[in-house]
C-alpha cells in the first residue's frame, strides 16, 4: 500500500514544480496542480476502499513510519498512518480541492499571478493531506503551520489592496496565538509520554486526569484558534478578502476543519481529563450561537458563510465535547461538501453582480439557474433540512447531546439551528428574490458550475451514509430518532420561516430598521461583531503599538546613542591621540631637529675662517691652562 | 754681570711672545709666516740654552737645533710656495681675504 505514500507526495511536487515556474507556466500550471490532485483524489478512493469495512480508529489500515532523529530514548519521525478517520478526511480532502482547483480555472482566469495561486493551492492541499495521514501529532503540527502559512498567502494574494493585506497579517497572528498553546501542549506530553506517536499517547497509556487536563485544554486553545473559535475568531471574517475558491477550500472546507480534526484525534485525552470535555463543550456551544447571529446582521455575502463556518465548527466542537467523535466528524465532512459549495456559488454570485453586499443584490434566481438550484441545495443543507446532508449531521449532534444530558448545550444548539436557519432565509432570498438591482447578468462557465454540481450531488446523498460511517468508524450507527428529526425540523423551518416573514414577502415589506432601533443595544453589539476586534485593538494592538513604538524610541535612543556615543568617544580619543602625537611625538622629533639645527648655526659662528682667530683661540685657551696649572698647580 | 740661563730664556720669551704677535696680528701671509719663524727660532733658543746649561758633553739641544732649523727651511719654503699659488689664484696675499672656510 505504499501508493498511499503518493497521495500528499503529488500535490508537494505540484507545488515543487510551480514554485518556480508560477510566472511562465499559466494553463500548464491548472494542468499540473488539478492534474496532481485529481490522481491524489484518485488513490484517496483507492486507500478509502482498502479500509473497507472500517473499524475502531486503533486497528490501523496501513501504517508506515520512517525515524530521523533520535531524542534520548524518543524517536521522532514521519509516518503514514491510513485509518477510517484519516481515510474519510483524505476523501473529503482530495475532493473539495480537486472541486475546488477546476472551479479556480474560471474563476481566477483573468489573474496575473494565477500560476502562483495554484503553486500555493497544491502546497495546501499537500500539508493538509499530510496532516490528515500524519501518525503522531509533531508531524501533524508541522502539516498545521504549513497550512497557516497557505492561509496567510492566499488571504494575502490580492496583496496590492490594504484588506487583504491587513488580513492576512491577521489571520497570521490571530491563529499563531492558538498556535502557541498547541506547541506548549506538544512540550507538555512529550515531557510525559516521551513520544508523539497517535498508538502511545492515544490507545496505549493511561493519563493522570491533571496531565490530560492540561495537554486537552493546550490543544484545545490551538484548534481554537486553526477552526476559529470565539473569542480566536476574528480572523475568519476578515479573511474573506482573499479569492473565494481559495476561501471555500481552506476557510471553509478543510483547514479551519483542522482544528476540530486534531480534537476529535485526540479525544482520548479529552476523555481521560472530562474537564477538557466541558470546556469544548462550552467554548462549541458559545461560538455556535453567537457566530450564528453575528452572520444574521451581515451584509457582505461573503461574511455571512464566514460567520456561518465560524457556527458550524461550533457545533461540530460541540459534538466532540460531547464526546460524540463520530456526530463530529459526520458534520465535519457534510459541512465540507455544503459550504464549499455555497462559497463556490458566492463567487459566482459576485462575479455575476460586481459587489459583495446583498443589499445591491437581488432577482439572481431567473438568471443563473444552476447556481440558485446548487445554492440552495447547499443552503437547505446549512439550515438542516431533510434529506441534504446537514439535516442528517446536526441531528446525530443534538441526539449525542440529548443522550449525554446536556440539556443546556441541547438548547444552545437549537436555538443555533434556528438562527442558522433564519440567516440562511434571510441570505437565500436577498440574493435570489426580490427587485433586480444588476443588469447585465450572466452564468459562469461549464468548469465552474460542473464542481458545483458534483458538491451539490455529494450534499444531496452524503446525509443517508449517516449510520453507515459510524460503523465505518467503528461505532453504533443508527438512523435518527424520530422524535428529534422532527423537532430539529421544526426549529428549522420555523427559522426559515421567520426569514421568509422579514426578507421574502413581496406583498409587504418589513420594516427592518424599525426593528432594528427597537433593539438598538443588541444589534449595535452585533454589528460591531460583539466589540471583540475592538477590544483587542485596544487591549492588544494598540498596546502592543505602544509597546513597539516606545522600544522604537529606546532602540533609536539609548541603543543607538550608545553605539553613536562609542563611535563618538573613540573619534574624541582619536582626536586626543592627533594632539598628541602632533604634538608631543612630533615635537620631539621636530624639537631635536630645531635643537641640532640652532645649535649648529651657534657653534658655525665660531668657524669663522680666519686663520688667526683659530690661532688666538688656541693662545687663549693655552695660557687659559697654563695659568691653571700655575694657579692650581699639577 | 754674567749671562745665565734666565737670561737666555727671558729672550726666547720676548722672541716668541713677538712672533706669536705678529702671527696674530699681521695681514699679510708673508709676515705671518715670518713671526712663525721668529717663534721657531725662540724655540731653539730655548733649546741651545738648556742643553749649554743641563747636558753640555751630549750637545743634543744644538743637533735638536740644528734639525729645527732643517725643517723650519723646509717648511718655509712649502709655505712660501703655498702663498705663491694662493697669489697667482687671488692676486692677494692677505688673511682676511682667506675665509672658504668660514662655517
Amino acid at each position: 500500500m505504499g501508493y498511499v505514500l503518493a497521495i500528499p507526495l503529488l500535490p508537494a511536487a505540484a507545488f515543487a514544480v510551480l514554485a518556480p515556474l508560477s510566472r511562465r507556466l499559466r494553463n500548464g500550471a491548472i494542468a499540473v496542480s488539478v492534474g496532481a490532485v485529481a490522481l491524489s483524489f484518485l488513490l484517496s478512493i483507492v486507500a478509502f476502499v482498502a479500509t473497507l469495512p472500517g473499524g475502531h480508529e486503533a486497528e490501523a489500515a496501513y501504517h508506515a513510519f520512517v525515524p530521523f532523529a533520535h531524542v534520548g530514548d524518543a524517536v521522532l519521525g514521519a509516518g503514514l498512518l491510513l485509518d477510517p478517520i484519516s481515510a474519510s478526511m483524505l476523501l473529503v480532502v482530495t475532493l473539495v480541492s480537486l472541486c475546488v482547483q477546476v472551479y479556480s480555472i474560471g474563476y481566477m482566469h483573468r489573474d496575473e499571478r494565477i500560476g502562483w495561486y495554484y503553486a500555493v493551492l497544491s502546497l495546501f492541499t499537500a500539508a493538509m493531506l499530510t496532516l490528515v495521514l500524519s501518525d503522531n501529532f509533531l508531524q501533524l503540527y508541522a502539516a498545521w503551520e504549513v497550512m497557516g502559512l497557505c492561509s496567510y498567502l492566499l488571504i494575502g494574494f490580492w496583496h496590492e489592496q490594504e484588506a487583504p493585506r491587513k488580513a492576512s497579517l491577521k489571520a497570521f497572528l490571530t491563529t499563531r496565538v492558538g498556535d502557541i498553546g498547541f506547541a506548549i501542549g506538544l512540550l507538555v506530553m512529550f515531557n510525559t509520554a516521551g513520544t508523539f506517536d497517535f498508538a502511545t499517547v492515544l490507545h496505549g497509556m493511561e493519563w493522570a486526569p491533571q496531565t490530560a487536563t492540561a495537554i486537552a485544554l493546550l490543544f484545545l486553545f490551538g484548534a481554537m484558534g486553526k477552526s476559529a473559535q470565539f473569542p480566536l475568531h476574528v480572523w475568519l471574517p476578515d479573511a474573506m478578502a482573499g479569492p473565494t475558491p481559495a476561501s471555500a477550500l481552506i476557510h471553509a472546507a478543510t483547514m479551519v476543519a483542522a482544528g476540530v480534526y486534531l480534537v476529535a484525534r485526540a479525544l482520548p485525552i479529552f476523555e481521560a481529563s472530562g474537564v477538557a470535555l466541558t470546556v469544548t463543550l462550552i467554548v462549541g456551544s458559545v461560538t455556535a450561537l453567537a457566530a450564528g447571529l453575528l452572520a444574521s446582521v451581515q451584509h457582505d455575502i461573503k461574511k455571512v458563510l464566514a460567520y456561518s463556518t465560524i457556527s458550524q465548527l461550533g457545533y461540530m466542537f460541540v459534538a466532540l465535547g460531547a464526546g460524540g467523535l463520530v456526530a463530529g466528524m459526520f458534520h465535519l465532512v457534510t459541512h465540507a461538501f455544503f459550504k464549499s459549495l455555497l462559497f463556490l456559488g458566492a463567487g459566482v454570485i459576485i462575479h455575476a453582480a460586481h459587489t459583495q453586499d446583498m443589499r445591491e443584490m437581488g432577482g439572481l434566481g431567473k438568471h443563473l439557474k444552476v447556481t440558485t438550484v446548487t445554492f440552495t441545495i447547499g443552503s437547505l443543507a446549512l439550515a438542516g433540512v431533510f434529506p441534504f446532508s446537514g439535516f442528517w449531521s446536526k441531528d446525530e449532534i443534538l441526539t449525542v447531546l440529548l443522550h449525554e444530558g446536556h440539556y443546556v448545550a441541547l438548547a444552545i444548539s437549537l436555538l443555533a439551528a434556528f438562527v442558522t436557519a433564519y440567516y440562511v432565509a434571510r441570505l437565500w432570498f436577498r440574493v435570489f428574490i426580490g427587485p433586480q438591482q444588476t443588469s447585465d447578468l450572466h452564468e459562469a462557465h461549464n468548469e465552474m458550475l460542473i464542481p458545483m454540481g458534483v458538491l451539490a450531488a455529494v450534499t444531496v446523498v452524503v446525509g443517508f451514509a449517516s449510520p453507515a460511517f459510524a460503523h465505518f468508524l467503528g461505532h453504533e450507527g443508527e438512523w435518527p430518532a424520530l422524535g428529534m428529526a422532527l423537532g430539529s425540523s421544526a426549529v428549522a423551518a420555523s427559522g426559515l420561516l421567520l426569514g421568509w416573514f422579514m426578507y421574502g414577502r413581496r406583498t409587504k415589506v418589513i420594516n427592518t430598521r424599525a426593528i432594528k432601533q427597537r433593539v438598538d443595544y443588541v444589534y449595535g453589539a452585533l454589528v460591531n461583531k460583539l466589540y471583540l476586534d475592538l477590544t483587542y485593538e485596544y487591549f492588544i494592538v494598540r498596546p502592543y503599538q505602544r509597546h513597539a513604538a516606545w522600544l522604537g524610541r529606546f532602540d533609536s535612543n539609548v541603543i543607538d546613542g550608545v553605539v553613536n556615543g562609542a563611535g563618538r568617544s573613540w573619534r574624541a580619543l582619536a582626536a586626543v591621540g592627533w594632539r598628541f602625537d602632533a604634538s608631543v611625538v612630533d615635537g620631539a622629533v621636530n624639537g631635536l631637529g630645531q635643537l641640532v639645527k640652532s645649535a649648529g648655526g651657534r657653534v658655525r659662528r665660531l668657524q669663522v675662517g680666519r686663520v688667526q682667530t683659530y690661532q688666538g683661540l688656541v693662545v687663549g685657551v693655552l695660557v687659559a691652562l697654563m695659568l691653571w696649572i700655575v694657579v692650581k698647580g699639577v | 754681570m754674567s749671562v745665565g740661563p734666565l737670561h737666555f730664556m727671558a729672550l726666547a720669551a720676548v722672541l716668541f711672545s713677538l712672533g706669536l704677535y705678529g702671527v696674530l696680528s699681521r695681514k699679510s701671509t708673508i709676515m705671518t709666516l715670518m713671526c712663525l719663524e721668529l717663534m721657531a727660532n725662540a724655540v731653539n733658543i730655548n733649546l741651545v740654552a738648556f742643553s749649554h746649561y743641563r747636558t753640555p758633553a751630549l750637545m743634543t739641544g744644538q743637533m735638536f737645533a740644528v734639525f729645527s732649523m732643517v725643517v723650519s727651511a723646509a717648511e718655509i719654503g712649502l709655505g712660501l710656495a703655498l702663498v705663491l699659488a694662493i697669489y697667482r689664484l687671488r692676486k692677494t696675499v692677505e688673511l682676511d681675504a682667506m675665509q672658504e672656510l668660514k662655517g
